[in-house]
Order: structure tokens, then C-alpha cells, then sequence
């Protein structure tokens, strides 16, 4: 009894040091992480937020080339394309889009002069209301901001990175957050705003950024099986294992036209050497577009889908659709020689995590639940704001005049638990997890051995 | 802490080189279609008045089809001159199809197969010459097979 009363104070004074030092191991890589990454974390907050309204916005700036008067009959596909032939007679037409209701104009991708245009053309005239190249869609320069910062793969890893460190601060801050002794809801639940500046500064990051934490979590995980890394594995190891999407709706290679190469028609191109065999013009010939807009009616598409038109000989006709709601999604592909269904994919023949997938992007747009859908992801896009600038204003009113203010962490061997957690979101997040051994060994081999940069980081 | 390196450089090169793709056979885990396929024979160097013989071989996942639900032939003339009707084609036997016709004016047809079985359609077209081409028709050949549309692949 006695020896174990002697001990008692003993243990706990170790266990008390134990977790002092997980919690400032913690706290430094919340703090450097959330200061690294907070101009990142608002960038994609602002542009996302606009994003939401994207088919607002469009519908307003593109007006006079969506909206047509409704009439009685349209004209064919093939005399669309004519139009589109008179104006790039060069152009190699590669999608088409019959528009989602009667006053909407369709639309014809063509690539030309090494440009990628879209076409406007009125279905009931067969007339053009006007060209745009792809490269001045206001809304697309947005999405490559928040998608890639308008850095093709590089840009791509590095939201992916601030994503992925996004949940190690999710993680990190409900650490700090979590009330050491029950005392109520001030401080954990609501914010203290009475009790003299620090406290508030505080508790105006750590209150706002635990009720954001579940909203800011689902908008990561349902952005990530977009990004170029963990999005691409992601859905390749899924899609293996029949739970996911189809192939070919996210990645994944489409069928192919079930062709002979010998049993296609033959175009003479070369006008003044027109002495092949008459033999070889005979033959299988592509299905005209109009065939293939009749068959996607037939199959009951929605109706806001594009067919984009093979380019090869033993290409296929991909119709595809991603509307609003996940669940009028579907991918066609169509012999492009028969018309034969090779492959139709709809939300209901996705596995159940593609499934899962399919909603959570049509949740993160803000499309799935229309109007509350987009003010609810709004309101945690703002939120976002908020608390990375609450945060990083928190870190400047407290850090010392020389130095980050980080508080001294032990090794990272030494916290057992610490190591074990980054351990586990550095396998779940591998891009985070190679830039967490960045860091270690970045510390060890150059920080450690500068005494100037070692006092300023507090290493 | 040497030791660590080693193991953390292999684990880092896995993770890199591991970046996975979509197996060649994933399409089988999930729903799959049976299309009808069209094997035809055209006859070549057809001569205006000459009785020929179309067929063609139906299969579905890789048997004969017997008994579709429907095969016919449609011809028409490039230039829309002469109009045929659709004509009903003849079950030969071991999932081959034919129809007899004979062509009395030159020119670039259109052979348009309709055949259904179960679920799957199929509808090649096919373009094949009667006797010699007029200037138009060669014209039309030189724009590509279907000039409305689809033919942009052939552009290269």
C-alpha cells in the first residue's frame, strides 16, 4: 500500500509529461502545417465558392449562345455539322450536344488552327449564334484554380497536398480542442468571447473550426477522387474490385468498335492520285450522328448528355452524361460502324463505393440538392476562410518577435503515440505522408545543423 | 536510426511505382452488353443488272444467331435517285442472312442492315458501286463516306 502511494505521484507526473509532449508535438505540426497551407486552404475556399454556381453564372454570361426561340421542327445533326464544316472547313469535329431542352442551342466542339472551339448552333435554323474557344470559359479558368492552380500535374499534387494536410490539421486541431476537464460548453462548443482577448482569439479559431471540421472533412473526401494521385489510385483499385465505377466512366479503357480493318470503306483522300482500287471504297461506312442522338433518345438518356465522336478507325461513340444528380448519370459507348450498344453504364450498374463516389461529387458541386445544396457548401466554403484566417491572426498575435513561436517538440521517435498517427495519415494520404519524411529528413539533415534556422523553428 | 533510411526509401519507391490501373478484364465485374455482331459478305465488281447475293453472318456473344427477331436489308443510291423498299432477308441457316438484288443503274449505293435479337440492335452501313462512278459520286467519295457526319476520324 505504501509503495504504491509512494509511486502514485511519481507515475502520473511521467504520464503528465508523457502528454505534454504529445500535445506539443501536435500543436508545432499543426501550427506549421496550418501556416503553410492556410493561403492554399482559402484560394481553393474562394474558388469553389464560386464555382458552386457555375451553371448560374454560365447561364447569365453565355446567354445569347444557350438560349434559342423554341419551334416546330429541328433541323438534322448532319446539317448542323454543315454549318459547322462552312466555318472550319479544316476543323476536325470531335463532341456534339444536343442541348436539354427545347431552348437550348446545341453545341459542336471542333478543333481547329490547334484550337479547341465550341460552335452555338440554333437546332430550328442550322445556323451558328456564335464561336468560343475553350481556352476564354471564364468558369473553366476557375475550376483549373481550384483543381490544379492552373499548373497542370504539379499544381494538381499540390491541392492534393494541402487536401491531404487538411485532414492531418483536422486531425491535429480536434488534439488541441479537446477539453482536457469537462467545464462546460465555453471553449469546446461556443465560443468565449468575454474573457479578455487571448481567450477569444483562441476560441474564435478552435469553436468555428470544430463545427466546420465534419463539412471541411466531406468536402476533402469527396474532392479527392478527382485529384491526379490519391483520386487516380483510388479509383483504379476500386474499379478492380467491381465495387466502383465502370471502367471508362472515370478511368479505364473504353471498348472498341468490333471492326475488321479490311472491312471499312476507304477514303480516297488525295483528290489527284484518285486510282486506288474502287474495291477498297467498298465497304463498312461510319454511322451518321443523327443515328447515334436517335439511339441515345431510344435509351432514354438524360437529356443534358454529349456524344463525343471517335477519332480513330476502331473508335467508339462515347455518349456521356454528368448531370446535376448522381443518379442520371450514364456513359454509352456505340459501335461506331453498327450503332451496337458495346457498353451502357448507368448509376444503378456502378458498384456500391462508386455509387458513393457519384454523390459525393455532385454533393461537393453543390448540384445534387440544387439551391440549399449550394448554400450549405457556401456557408462551409466561408467557414473555411474564416478559420484559416483565425488562425494564422491567432499565431501572429502570439508568436514571440524572433522565431515561428512553435513550442519545442521532442524527437519524433520518442512520442510513440505522435509517430503512430502521422504514420497512419501518411498511409492513407501518401503525398502527405512522403511530405511528412520530407520534412523529418529536411530537419535532420539541414535545420538540426543550423544553429540560426534551428533558435528561429524552435527545433 | 541509420536502420530506418533503408526501409523508409523502399517503402517510399513502392508507393510510387505502385500507382495502380485499371485491370483489362475490369469491365467483366460490371454489367455487360451482348451486342449483335454483323459479319457481311458484299459482292465486288457488280455489273448494272446483274443479280447479286448479300449475306450476312449474325452472332451474339460469339454464337449464331438463328432466330432474330429481325433482319432486313435497305438500299439506297448515293444521289436519293432510286428509292428501294426495305426488303425482309432470308434466314440461311447457321445464323447467315441473305437477300437477292439486282442493280440496273451505275452508280455508289447504300447498304443499311436493320437486325434485332433480344435487346441488342445492330445497323451497319455499307457503301459498295454498281458498274462506274459519276463525277458527283466521286466527288462525294473524296468528301468521305458519310458526309453528314462521323466522318472526321478519316480526316488524317
Amino acid at each position: 500500500m505504501a509503495n504504491e502511494k509512494r509511486e502514485k505521484p511519481g507515475a502520473e507526473k511521467t504520464k503528465q509529461a508523457k502528454d505534454g509532449q504529445f500535445y506539443k508535438s501536435v500543436w508545432r505540426w499543426h501550427l506549421y502545417a496550418g501556416v503553410l497551407f492556410a493561403p492554399l486552404l482559402v484560394l481553393l475556399a474562394i474558388t469553389g465558392s464560386v464555382y458552386l454556381f457555375k451553371a448560374e453564372i454560365e447561364n447569365v454570361l453565355y446567354a445569347d449562345y444557350y438560349e434559342v426561340q423554341a419551334q416546330e421542327e429541328r433541323v438534322s445533326v448532319s446539317e448542323q455539322l454543315s454549318e459547322v464544316n462552312r466555318l472550319y472547313p479544316e476543323g476536325i469535329v470531335t463532341a456534339y450536344r444536343p442541348g436539354e431542352d427545347e431552348s437550348r442551342s446545341s453545341e459542336v466542339t471542333v478543333e481547329a488552327d490547334g484550337m479547341s472551339m465550341t460552335v452555338f448552333i440554333d437546332p430550328y435554323t442550322g445556323e451558328s449564334l456564335g464561336e468560343m474557344n475553350n481556352n476564354d470559359r471564364i468558369m473553366d479558368k476557375i475550376e483549373e484554380i481550384h483543381g490544379e492552380l492552373m499548373a497542370g500535374t504539379l499544381g494538381d499534387r499540390i491541392v492534393e497536398l494541402a487536401a491531404s494536410w487538411a485532414v492531418v490539421l483536422i486531425v491535429t486541431g480536434l488534439f488541441l480542442w479537446f477539453p482536457k476537464k469537462m467545464n462546460g460548453a465555453g471553449g469546446v462548443l461556443v465560443p468565449r468571447l468575454r474573457q479578455g482577448p487571448k481567450i477569444r482569439r483562441r476560441d474564435l479559431h478552435a469553436v468555428p473550426a470544430f463545427w466546420l471540421s465534419a463539412g471541411l472533412l466531406f468536402l476533402i473526401m469527396t474532392g479527392l477522387p478527382w485529384s491526379g494521385f490519391w483520386g487516380t489510385n483510388f479509383q483504379a483499385m476500386v474499379t478492380n474490385t467491381g465495387e466502383g465505377y465502370p471502367p471508362s466512366v472515370w478511368i479505364g479503357d473504353a471498348p472498341k468498335s468490333d471492326v475488321e480493318t479490311q472491312d471499312i470503306a476507304e477514303v480516297p483522300w488525295a483528290a489527284e492520285t484518285f486510282d486506288v482500287p474502287l474495291s477498297s471504297v467498298q465497304g463498312l461506312v461510319p454511322l451518321p450522328l443523327d443515328k447515334v442522338v436517335e439511339i441515345a433518345d431510344q435509351e432514354g438518356i438524360h437529356p443534358s448528355y454529349s456524344v463525343f465522336i471517335p477519332q480513330e478507325p476502331e473508335g467508339v461513340y462515347t455518349l456521356s452524361v454528368f448531370p446535376p444528380k448522381a443518379q442520371d448519370e450514364a456513359t454509352m459507348h456505340i459501335d461506331q460502324y453498327s450503332g451496337a450498344v458495346l457498353a451502357d453504364y448507368r448509376y444503378d450498374n456502378y458498384g456500391v463505393i462508386g455509387k458513393v463516389v457519384a454523390w459525393g461529387i455532385t454533393l461537393h458541386k453543390g448540384s445534387q440538392f440544387g439551391l440549399l445544396n449550394q448554400l450549405i457548401s457556401l456557408f462551409i466554403c466561408l467557414g473555411i476562410v474564416f478559420v484559416a484566417v483565425s488562425g494564422v491572426y491567432l499565431w501572429w498575435k502570439r508568436k514571440p518577435k524572433k522565431g515561428m513561436g512553435a513550442p519545442k517538440a521532442p524527437p519524433l521517435f520518442k512520442t510513440k503515440s505522435f509517430l503512430l498517427l502521422m504514420i497512419v495519415l501518411g498511409l492513407l494520404f501518401p503525398l502527405a505522408g512522403l511530405s511528412m519524411v520530407i520534412v523529418w529528413l529536411f530537419d535532420k539533415l539541414l535545420i538540426q545543423r543550423l544553429p540560426a534556422v534551428k533558435k528561429w523553428l524552435n527545433a | 536510426m541509420k536502420k530506418i533510411y533503408g526501409p523508409l526509401a523502399a517503402a517510399v519507391a513502392v508507393l510510387l511505382v505502385s500507382a495502380c490501373s485499371v485491370r483489362s478484364d475490369a469491365a467483366d465485374l460490371y454489367k455487360q452488353e451482348a451486342p449483335l455482331h454483323i459479319t457481311a459478305e458484299m459482292p465486288e465488281d457488280v455489273a448494272p443488272g446483274e443479280t447479286v447475293r448479300f449475306q450476312l453472318e449474325l452472332k451474339q456473344n460469339g454464337e449464331p444467331v438463328n432466330e432474330a427477331s429481325f433482319v432486313h436489308f435497305e438500299v439506297r443510291k448515293q444521289d436519293g435517285s432510286i428509292p428501294y423498299p426495305m426488303k425482309e432477308a432470308q434466314a440461311a441457316g447457321g445464323g447467315v442472312y441473305e437477300m437477292q438484288a439486282n442493280f440496273r443503274s451505275d452508280g455508289l449505293y447504300f447498304l443499311e442492315v436493320h437486325a434485332g435479337s433480344g435487346d441488342a440492335i445492330s445497323n451497319p452501313h455499307y457503301q459498295f458501286i454498281v458498274g462506274e462512278l459519276s463525277e458527283s459520286e466521286l466527288d462525294s467519295l473524296k468528301q468521305g463516306p458519310a458526309l453528314d457526319a462521323g466522318n472526321s476520324g478519316h480526316h488524317h
